[in-house]
């Protein structure tokens, strides 16, 4: 073939791809149309009878029919955002009476499907209408490579009490990437007993690599029964661990707490010290106070600034500690008071968070 | 002089032939990526990330620089992002007007001390502000150095590990930051992420928000919507499959800040502070083995003005190519070098040979063949043939570019849009590349005599009631 002859007949395809792409173009826009005029009053009718349903004055049947009547991808979406809306009793009938439903068996079948963005469909449907029953496919999702598939499937700890699937989160968690693990974390709050129970257990490996990630979970249970043990270890070695158990027994007020914040109030480690401070203002014990007032002339800014905004929680008296180092020699607490004392109850609000 | 001019013009046939075959190759690859990224973004769950605590927080960095007349309104607008924990550092870059003012009175700023430290050496700082009503605020007043200068200003002032380049007139869609962190959300070792850029020219905008997204009459910005669709939605997701997205736009793009500051933060020596930045962070990941991706996200969207004029679309055309030969150059030793493997032995040789080149092999093959028509050494037929084949491929990425955003997000959603779209995707290679090409040419001779010059822009304000008409500096 002349390089003439081969340029006509790329020049033809071209011509043919340039025309099909225009086609193709024009009737996706035409089909997405048509698709929208058909299945968007299915939506709509679907809306009416899940708010009458949520009222009561239609029967669970009718949601029923009207859930077939969607693409299974809409149907799914439809329940995700109703499933926030509808009481939980009421939502559990409905998730019960989706389990014989054809089409939920459908989204059920595919927990085992090759392509993850049917897994992850599943996995949304799951978050919103599994029962008991569906724990060992919940578990598979959960374990699923794909991060989308096991972060939506995570979800379904906030319906569905389950120590099986609580644990195999749990046991997840350190090893996940910290935004994730942020994310299950926020999910794992929802199943509290047996968090409590798994994470006393786990607290006591104390050369565990995943220690502070898991003491930066337990404070935000505040959780009594884990108290004793945050408390010891905010004496721990690593000073991460102490980071964020210091951090964690800010939340009990407690003597052992106090005892323990007073100590890391003086850490070597900067980042300890701006966390006890913290803490000592969510406790605000008024024994405290010279404690935190000393603060506020630490060499880090960082310390000095949680000192400045713990001292707000004094009430007046660490009020008057800011006032006197607003006029006081130390340039450093000097210009935190001034800092401190110039924001809104709003900033400080958000400064405290 | 026939065989030299046959020979010439076989190599160019060959070259053609090469960067086209590249460009089918990130043409199939977009189509995977875009189906993945599309069904993603349609399942996040955004209300139920945006109540729990577990995305990182973000520093926007906003370099600002004569921006008086519409400051307030893009501060307030990034203020009012969707996002649970971040916070915004303007930069005031030494500015001639009254911009610092302007966000004093705006935000009730007041003077706090300078007590982070200095990571990265910039101009001087001349004062640092924080607001009472916007705690998410903080203001710096630095000596003039430019943008980069001023991004590595507020790199220093950041608390949080993550930060965002944004232009000040930019706008960023409201769910945006949210979109941008779903590759954190998913576990990925991620170093930087870009998200798309679209032609805010003729669109509805309100309270800096783009509440009615159109494509332009004018043709000039209206085919650059097309550019723009072409670059982000095919080149850089099929980038994305490759491993090298090389530019992650300078007007909207996320970082880890840990790794900016081990580079340096950015050069102020370069004209393209993006692409550097991006190339270098790519350099000391890979030298020092450090597990990371650069991904694109086509979902988060931020809008920018782009010019119409064609005065000033070719200073920024040329501009860009400047920078883009400054850092080919620059980085000339990453070429084919397996060190830096599928960025040194892909990415690199394409912005060599294919962007950087590119102009001046495409304006060789126009001189070869109408000197070879000339002499008769080439065949009409041929020629015409060619040319027609060249111009067809170009209608060809841009029409699939115009096919993915149809078949995935639809941002403009009126058939006249989309018509308007059709025809510049076709109408772009008739005049408008030969000029593009001949803007970016000149930049051959501008890297060696104006290194540092960016050219005037002026810019329309994008609320449709405010008329004024800012001269300000191009700033990427």
């Amino acid at each position: 073939m002349r390089g003439r002859d081969f340029l006509v007949v790329v020049a033809l395809v071209q011509g043919v791809l340039l025309g099909a792409l225009v086609v193709l173009i024009i009737l996706n826009r035409w089909f997405r149309l048509r698709r929208r005029a058909r299945v968007h009053p299915r939506v709509v009718a679907l809306n009416g009878a899940m708010q009458r349903w949520a009222l009561g004055t239609v029967d669970l049947g009718t949601v029923l029919v009207h859930l077939s009547r969607l693409p299974i991808p809409l149907a799914v979406d439809a329940l995700v955002s109703w499933s926030a809306r509808v009481p939980g009793d009421r939502w559990r009938n409905l998730a019960t009476a989706l389990r014989g439903h054809w089409w939920a068996r459908i989204v059920r079948s595919n927990a085992g499907s090759a392509r993850w963005w049917k897994r992850l469909e599943t996995a949304r449907f799951f978050a919103v209408a599994a029962t008991p029953e569906d724990t060992s496919h919940v578990l598979k999702l959960l374990r699923d490579p794909h991060p989308a598939v096991h972060i939506a499937a995570v979800a379904t700890l906030e319906r569905l009490e389950s120590a099986a699937l609580t644990t195999a989160a749990l046991e997840r968690l350190p090893r996940l990437a910290p935004t994730v693990g942020a994310y299950y974390a926020g999910m794992l709050r929802r199943s509290r007993p047996v968090v409590v129970q798994l994470l006393q257990k786990m607290l006591r490996k104390s050369d565990d690599p995943a220690l502070p990630r898991l003491v930066e979970f337990a404070a935000r249970l505040k959780e009594p029964p884990l108290r004793e043990r945050l408390t010891t270890l905010a004496a721990h070695a690593d000073p991460e661990v102490r980071i964020q158990a210091v951090r964690a027994v800010g939340g009990y007020p407690h003597p052992d707490s106090i005892a323990a914040l007073r100590r890391a109030a003086v850490d070597a480690a900067w980042p300890v010290r701006a966390q006890a401070i913290r803490s000592l203002g969510m406790i605000a014990d008024p024994a405290t106070l010279p404690l935190v007032r000393e603060a506020l002339r630490d060499p880090e800014w960082w310390v000095r600034l949680r000192a400045g905004l713990a001292l707000t929680r004094f009430a007046a008296p660490g009020r008057n500690v800011l006032l006197e180092a607003e006029v006081g020699g130390d340039p450093g607490a000097r210009d935190m008071a001034r800092l401190v004392l110039g924001l809104t109850p709003q900033a400080l609000a958000e400064y405290a968070a | 002089m026939r065989e030299a001019i046959g020979t010439a013009d076989l190599a160019i046939l060959v070259f053609f032939l090469a960067l086209n075959s590249f460009y089918a190759l990130l043409l199939v690859l977009s189509v995977p990526e875009i189906w993945e990224q599309t069904r993603l973004a349609d399942d996040d769950d955004f209300q139920r990330l945006m109540q729990s605590d577990a995305l990182p927080p973000i520093t926007l960095l906003v370099p600002a620089y004569n921006e008086s007349a519409t400051i307030e309104a893009s501060v307030t607008a990034l203020l009012t992002l969707e996002y649970c924990n971040f916070e915004v550092v303007v930069v005031n870059d030494g500015s001639k007007d009254d911009t610092l003012e302007q966000l004093r009175q705006a935000f009730s700023l007041y003077e706090v001390p300078r007590t982070y430290p200095a990571g990265i050496a910039t101009r001087p700082i001349r004062g640092v502000y924080r607001s009472r009503t916007r705690t998410r605020l903080v203001v710096l007043d630095k000596e003039n150095g430019g943008k980069a200068d001023s991004l590595n200003a507020a790199i220093n002032a950041s608390r949080f590990p993550l930060v965002i380049a944004v232009d000040a007139d930019t706008l960023i869609e409201p769910d945006a930051l949210l979109r941008l962190t779903r590759g954190f959300l998913l576990g990925r070792q991620i170093a930087a992420v870009g998200g798309t850029v679209r032609v805010a020219n003729g669109c509805t905008v309100q309270h800096g928000r783009v509440t009615d997204a159109r494509v332009p009459r004018r043709f000039l910005p209206g085919v650059q919507v097309v550019e723009y669709l072409r670059a982000f939605l095919f080149g850089r997701l099929g980038w994305n499959r490759l491993g090298g997205n090389l530019i992650i736009s300078g007007a909207f793009g996320l970082f880890r800040k840990e790794y900016l500051l081990a580079i340096g933060g950015y050069r102020t020596e370069s004209v393209v502070e993006d692409m550097d930045v991006v190339v270098r962070l790519h350099r000391y990941l890979l030298r020092n083995r450090i597990p990371y991706e650069m991904p694109f996200i086509p979902d988060p969207v931020a809008w920018t003005e782009v010019p119409d004029s064609g005065r000033v679309l070719a200073r920024q055309r040329e501009r860009w190519h400047r920078g883009l030969l400054a850092a080919v150059w620059q980085y000339k030793t990453m070429l084919f070098n397996p060190r830096y493997r599928r960025v040194g032995l892909i990415a690199v040789p394409f912005y060599v040979f294919g962007e950087a080149l590119a102009p001046l092999v495409e304006v060789i093959g126009y001189v070869i063949t109408l000197g070879g028509l000339f002499v008769g050494a080439v065949d009409v037929t041929f020629a015409l043939l060619f040319v027609l084949v060249a111009w067809g491929y170009g209608m060809l990425l841009s029409l699939w570019a115009v096919v993915l955003e149809e078949a995935s997000f639809r941002r403009y959603g009126r058939l006249a849009d989309l018509g308007r779209l059709l025809l510049y995707a076709t109408l772009e290679n008739f005049g408008y590349r030969q000029c593009t090409v001949w803007w970016r040419l000149k930049a051959f001779v501008t890297v060696f005599t104006h290194r540092h010059v960016w050219g005037e822009m002026t810019r329309k304000g994008f609320e449709a009631d405010s008329e004024q008409v800012a001269a300000k500096g191009l700033r990427g």
